[in-house]
Formats: structure tokens, C-alpha cells, sequence
């Protein structure tokens, strides 16, 4: 369950500072906003690119698939990115309503992307990867910078 | 690989699958509000075939209906299974479902047997190839949620609630003769009311409080097991139903105060979640956990004493305020996160934000209504029995007003299909 607990956790750690974002937007102070946005938007573009170029590709690799699951999410990775963009736009503009509205989309989007994920995809990284390649993965994926 | 194993990441079913069963089972609940409104009081004696409709009117009308919507929609992100032609399912299994529900409703009133067998054919056929099929893959799962765990286990009950029915229809017609009408009943009520339509509550509580809200997850025991125990506790319900109808009460007291613990930790959850806006939704989960603890409560000191009948009826009425809160509380963050998920998904740049589509304004005018038809129910039920018909017209208007936000979500979502530009991304994009 390596691969499984160690993105699992980054995703509950994303939710953290979304909320937090949101939190500021909501009550008006924006400094914070962009603050605790700017820390979710890098966390989780971070956590994509470790996907995208470390964790699929020994994935696609394993199972002489790319045109699968992986697939799928990187398609949804760009759905997030869309939506990055559109609330980076509602914080400079200060537009409460937009950035709560937006944040809604975001929020459903991630989850169910991330249980998608968590339910499905890692365990099967889980399940396919042999011991050691996990280990030499996660360790590839914390050197990743965005 | 992972067609052939059941595991399949595909996108969404198409929009229409999911806002056809909510549309529906809305436009269930306005009769069910109509029926309130002409019959009174009277569709509260569950001696009266007045109030055998009602509940039909809601459990198969209303909840079955945004339960097919929601596990049409869940159960790919859930548990990867979907299904190769949702749209000619999601018909096939409709039509018939709503033509049974008109001969059951006109099977309760004239009470004549053939009406019944119809029934039951038109049920089963819509009902058992969706359901079985939707089980059948959910048990072949490798990977199980406590979500998914429990909406198998709730698809489980479902399945023997319709076979409960099917007997007692059998039974009431004189065309079999094994089984004690009472107990038989007692059985179908339970499974229905707290191994389906409770345990499938659960089940979603499960995935979405802490996803929605972003709370702390739920004991990974209680999460583990609750459905386990209370599908073993109905099951064991049967058999003392057959054998030993004095142990019924009994057993399904256990299961009421697993949901009514469930209740309560869900209440906690709601008020520990990082997400700073209370909108409608967290109030409708709310009022919804309120009154399965109420209801449970009540449940089962009416076990131990009789109640008098204002009592009864509060029982009643909070019970299905548990289950309909919870519907709106999901429909009014599915309905408009589809429209902008379907739409963005497709490429158009300029789909309308979730707020656009249903402000949340309009769902706290809905939550307005929803607690004045909840008082009304209670002043009726102690006070003034006259105002169950007001209650009635409130239910339809609820009802009504949801069913409006549907129909707009839809027709914007068309209207954007068939006037906004679009961006091609090559094919890899949602249906």
C-alpha cells in the first residue's frame, strides 16, 4: 500500500490549505486568499507532474497500457488546471462569488477525481509494481519539482 | 485488462441518465404532496390503503428514483463500474418502474389481485435487471469502500424487499398461503425503511460528507462494519419473521440505534468539516441526521410502549424528512456540478459555473420551504389534524421547486450545447 498511503495523504493535504483558501476568500481577506491558493495550486500541480511523469509511466509501462485509466486522469488533470487558471482570476479580481462558485466545481472535481484514484488506480499501482520499484518511485516522486 | 476485470475508469454516464431519474422521482414527490393534499389524515393510518400509496409514492417514487439517478452516476467514480449503454438502461429501467408504481397505486385501492401480478411484473422488470446487474459487479469489486461495501449490501436489501413484497402480494391475493401476513410486513417495512433506504444513506454519508465538506473521516471500524452489521441484523430479521415473529421488534431496535449512532456521528462530522459556508446542503444533512436520531428514538421506545398516535405520526414524518433532506442535500450539488462538469468536459470554455446554474440562494429558499413543511407536519400531527392537507400542498411545492431546478439545469445545459463555441479535444472527451 505504499504508493496508495504516500499520494493518498497528499491529497488529503491538498483539501487542507483548499479549505483554508476558501475560508479567507469567503470572510473577505484576500492577502490570506491568495496566500493559502497559491500553496493549493502548487501542491496539487506538483502532485500531478510526480503523476504524470513518474508514477504513470512506470504504470503504462507494467501493464503495456496507455490509453486506460491513465488516460483518463491525465485528461482530468487538465479539467483541474482549467479550473486553477479561473480561480487565480477570481482572487485578482477579489470576486467573492465567482471564487465560491468556482471553488464548488473544484472541490467535487478533485474528489472525485482523487477517489477515482484512491479507490482504483493506486491500488493497482499497488497490486502491479514490485516492492522495490515502489519504494525507488516515491523516492523519484519527492524530488520532483514544479 | 480492466474492462475484463470489471475495473473501468471511463467518464461519466451522460447527463441525461442521471437528471431523467432525479426529474422523475421529483415529479413522484408532487403526487405524493397532491395525495397528501386530498386524503388528510387518513394517509397517516398505516391501516389504510390511503397510506400504503403515500409511502409507495415516496419509497419507490421519490427514492428509488434519485437512487437509480445517483448510483447511475456514482458507481463509476465509486467502484469503476459502468455500464456499455447507460441511456437504454436507464430507460428500460424507468418506464417499466413508473408503470408498476400506477398498478400498485391502483392494486392498493381497488384491491384487485390481478393489479397486483402487473405490479409486480412491471417492478421486477424494471427494477431487478438494474439492480442484479449493479450488485453483481459491485461484488466482483477488488478494491471496496465502505461507500461501495454499503451500497451493495443496500442494493442487497433492495432485492429482498422486492421479494418480501412480491410474497405479501402473493400472500394478500391467496395465491400462496406459507407466512404470518403481521410479520411479513413488519419484515418488508424494515427492510425497506432501514436496510435499503437507510443503509444506502449511510453508505453515501460515508463518501460524501467527508468529501463535500472536507470533515475527518468516520471511524474505520464503524465505517467497516456498519453495514455489515445492520444487513446481518435484517437478514436475521427474516428469519425470525418466519419462525419467531415475537424477536422483530427486538432485532430491528439494534439496528435503529446503529443508525441513529450514525446519526449522531455524522452531526459531529458536520460540525467539525474545514469547509467554511454553511449552504443549504450542510443544513439539509443536518435536519436530515436530526431527525433519523428523532425518528430512531421514537422508533424504538414505540417498540418498548405503545406510542399515542401523535407520537406515531412524528416517527413517521421524521423518518422521511431524514431520507428527503438528504435527497435535496445531494441534488442541489449533483444537478449543477454535472451541467458545468458535462459541459466544460466537452470543451465549451464558456460553460456556466455551478452558482449559474443553481444559485445558492434558490436552494436556501427550498430549505425554507422544506422546514416550514416539517413544522407543519409536527403542529398537524399534535395540534390540528386539518393541517396534514397544508402539509401536502407544502410537500408538492418542495417538491415542485426542485424539479424546476432540474428542468432549468437541463434546458441551460442544452442551450449551451446548441449556441456556444466549442473546443476540440481530439476525441478524449466526456460523452
Amino acid at each position: 500500500m505504499q504508493i496508495s498511503n504516500y499520494m493518498t495523504h497528499e491529497h488529503r493535504a491538498c483539501d487542507t490549505v483548499f479549505a483554508e483558501a476558501e475560508k479567507a476568500a469567503a470572510a473577505g481577506d484576500w492577502a490570506e486568499a491568495e496566500k493559502k491558493f497559491l500553496e493549493f495550486a502548487n501542491e496539487t500541480l506538483r502532485h500531478f507532474k510526480k503523476e504524470e511523469e513518474e508514477l504513470f509511466p512506470a504504470f503504462e509501462a507494467k501493464t503495456g497500457s496507455s490509453e486506460g485509466p491513465t488516460q483518463v486522469m491525465r485528461f482530468e488533470h487538465e479539467q483541474v488546471r482549467g479550473l486553477v487558471g479561473k480561480m487565480a482570476d477570481a482572487i485578482e479580481k477579489q470576486d467573492r462569488d465567482a471564487y465560491l462558485s468556482l471553488a464548488e466545481s473544484m472541490m467535487i472535481l478533485l474528489q472525485q477525481h482523487n477517489m477515482k484514484e484512491e479507490q482504483m488506480l493506486y491500488a493497482m499501482c499497488d497490486r502491479v509494481l514490485p516492492p522495490e520499484e515502489k519504494s525507488g518511485l516515491v523516492d523519484k516522486m519527492e524530488k520532483v519539482e514544479l | 485488462m480492466f474492462q475484463n476485470s470489471g475495473l473501468s475508469l471511463d467518464q461519466a454516464p451522460p447527463i441525461s441518465v442521471v437528471l431523467r431519474f432525479f426529474l422523475g422521482g421529483s415529479l413522484w414527490g408532487v403526487v405524493a404532496g397532491l395525495w397528501l393534499m386530498l386524503h388528510g389524515e387518513e394517509a397517516l393510518d398505516p391501516a389504510a390503503p390511503a397510506a400504503l400509496i403515500l409511502t409507495h409514492l415516496l419509497t419507490l417514487g421519490v427514492m428509488l428514483s434519485f437512487m437509480l439517478g445517483a448510483l447511475f452516476q456514482m458507481l463509476p467514480v465509486l467502484a469503476g463500474v459502468s455500464f456499455r449503454q447507460p441511456t437504454l438502461m436507464a430507460i428500460r429501467t424507468q418506464w417499466p418502474l413508473y408503470f408498476g408504481i400506477v398498478a400498485l397505486i391502483e392494486a392498493f385501492s381497488t384491491a384487485q389481485k390481478a393489479l397486483y401480478l402487473l405490479a409486480l411484473l412491471f417492478l421486477g422488470a424494471g427494477l431487478l435487471p438494474v439492480a442484479s446487474r449493479m450488485l453483481a459487479r459491485l461484488y466482483h469489486l477488488r478494491n471496496h469502500s465502505p461507500s461501495s461495501r454499503g451500497m451493495g449490501f443496500a442494493l442487497y436489501n433492495l432485492l429482498l424487499l422486492f421479494f418480501v413484497g412480491a410474497w405479501l402480494a402473493l400472500l394478500v391475493g391467496g395465491w400462496v398461503s406459507r407466512g404470518d401476513l403481521l410479520a411479513l410486513r413488519q419484515l418488508h417495512l424494515g427492510l425497506g425503511l432501514f436496510g435499503w433506504i437507510g443503509l444506502l444513506i449511510v453508505s453515501v454519508s460515508f463518501q460524501v460528507i467527508e468529501m463535500f465538506y472536507v470533515t475527518p473521516p468516520y471511524p474505520k471500524f464503524w465505517a467497516r462494519r456498519l453495514p455489515l452489521g445492520i444487513t446481518g441484523l435484517l437478514t436475521l430479521e427474516l428469519v425470525a419473521a418466519l419462525n419467531f415473529p415475537s424477536l422483530l421488534p427486538w432485532i430491528e431496535s439494534l439496528v435503529l440505534l446503529l443508525l441513529l449512532i450514525h446519526g449522531l456521528l455524522t452531526l459531529r462530522r458536520l460540525s467539525q468539516r474545514q469547509r467554511p459556508l454553511a449552504d443549504a446542503t450542510v443544513w439539509f444533512w443536518r435536519t436530515g441526521m436530526v431527525s433519523l436520531v428523532l425518528a430512531a428514538l421514537l422508533i424504538v421506545t414505540g417498540h418498548l410502549m405503545p406510542l399515542p398516535r401523535p407520537f406515531q405520526d412524528l416517527s413517521y414524518v421524521l423518518y422521511a424528512s431524514f431520507a428527503l433532506s438528504v435527497v435535496f442535500a445531494m441534488a442541489y450539488k449533483i444537478v449543477p456540478f454535472l451541467t458545468w462538469f458535462h459541459l466544460n468536459a466537452q470543451g465549451y470554455f464558456t460553460a456556466p459555473m455551478m452558482h449559474e446554474v443553481i444559485h445558492p440562494r434558490y436552494a436556501m429558499r427550498h430549505l425554507a420551504i422544506h422546514l416550514t413543511t416539517l413544522f407543519t407536519a409536527i403542529v398537524a400531527a399534535f395540534i390540528t389534524p386539518e393541517l396534514w392537507r397544508v402539509t401536502g400542498v407544502l410537500l408538492a411545492l418542495e417538491f415542485s421547486w426542485i424539479a424546476l431546478a432540474i428542468y432549468k439545469a437541463w434546458h441551460l445545459y442544452l442551450h449551451v450545447q446548441a449556441t456556444e463555441e466549442r473546443f476540440d479535444f481530439g476525441g478524449m472527451e466526456a460523452k
